[in-house]
């Protein structure tokens, strides 16, 4: 009997659920964290910093100071498309790394922020 | 015919009618986790660094210099999209594929700024807008609720006014 029961729910959840979708997009390269703390506050130079993460994606002028900037975004996207109703939830993420230096080309201070870890895809339009 | 067979067929014809056309879409895009009043209440102008809003908040979007120091933003959306097309209901009874869609969406582009003196020590902090989180409402003929910011969102401090190129 409850495997009839399964069958038919089964068979009404099939019905209903015409498709759904997984999507996924990526904007930049992958900010490794066992690079980033290999960067050392008053000791790791300009130099040092380039070597190990590349060019920076944008480079502003701080007070003098020049600040690197590497960011990543993640986006995934889940559809959920059933017979009168679609539901879609895209979030998109980013982590973004700044890398101050000083005046002399060394490092002053790492901010950094790994946001994307916590991503997922998401058919639930409602609530947070 | 039993009813259950009947109750079957009409269910299957529903599901044949309803895979041609759907009815409604309830689309959602964030991008980053919104900012609330009460994750910046430990914020104190002229105590707070730079150093602990980031321990908190995490790195910001971008940071830029200003005469004073510099201004951390934090950038966030909440986009609603809701659409319901009426024509699908009358579907079953045309021989034409009738359309009437309402749809809405809602745009809830905010950014939280951090303006910072020289050593890093928060100046100023606010809301570059105060919208107001918008809800999934198809009719588009309704006006839009302005956003008050006394009403939505508790706030003290100066309002900063920057410019990002």
């Amino acid at each position: 009997m409850k495997l009839r029961h399964s069958l038919v729910d089964l068979l009404v959840i099939a019905c209903l659920l015409q498709a759904c979708a997984f999507s996924r997009g990526t904007l930049g390269d992958e900010i490794q964290s066992d690079v980033t703390t290999t960067i050392q506050k008053g000791t790791t130079t300009k130099e040092e910093v380039l070597h190990l993460l590349g060019a920076p994606d944008r480079l502003l002028a701080l007070n003098g100071r020049d600040v690197f900037q590497y960011y990543r975004y993640d986006a995934k996207a889940g559809s959920l498309l059933l017979i009168a109703l679609n539901f879609t939830r895209l979030s998109i993420k980013s982590d973004d790394l700044f890398i101050i230096l000083d005046r002399d080309g060394i490092v002053e201070d790492v901010i950094s922020s790994n946001r994307t870890k916590d991503l997922k895809f998401r058919f639930w339009p409602f609530g947070d | 015919m039993t009813n259950d067979w009947k109750a079957v067929c009409v269910f299957f014809l529903a599901a044949m009618l309803g895979l041609s056309t759907p009815g409604c879409n309830v689309v959602r895009i964030t991008l980053n986790t919104p900012i609330t009043p009460a994750d910046i209440a430990f914020i104190i102008p002229g105590r707070t660094t730079l150093a602990e809003v980031v321990a908190k908040l995490g790195a910001p979007d971008s940071i830029t210099d200003s005469d004073t120091g510099l201004v951390a933003t934090y950038r966030f959306l909440d986009l609603k999209y809701s659409r319901v097309n009426l024509g699908w209901l009358a579907k079953p009874w045309t021989p034409v594929d009738p359309d009437l869609i309402f749809s809405r969406t809602g745009l809830g582009v905010d950014a939280f700024e951090v303006l910072c003196d020289a050593k890093w020590v928060v100046l100023h902090q606010g809301f570059q807008r105060h919208l107001f989180r918008p809800p999934f409402h198809p009719y588009p003929f309704q006006p839009l609720r302005l956003s008050s910011p006394n009403k939505l969102r508790p706030f003290s401090g100066l309002v900063i006014m920057a410019s990002h190129g």
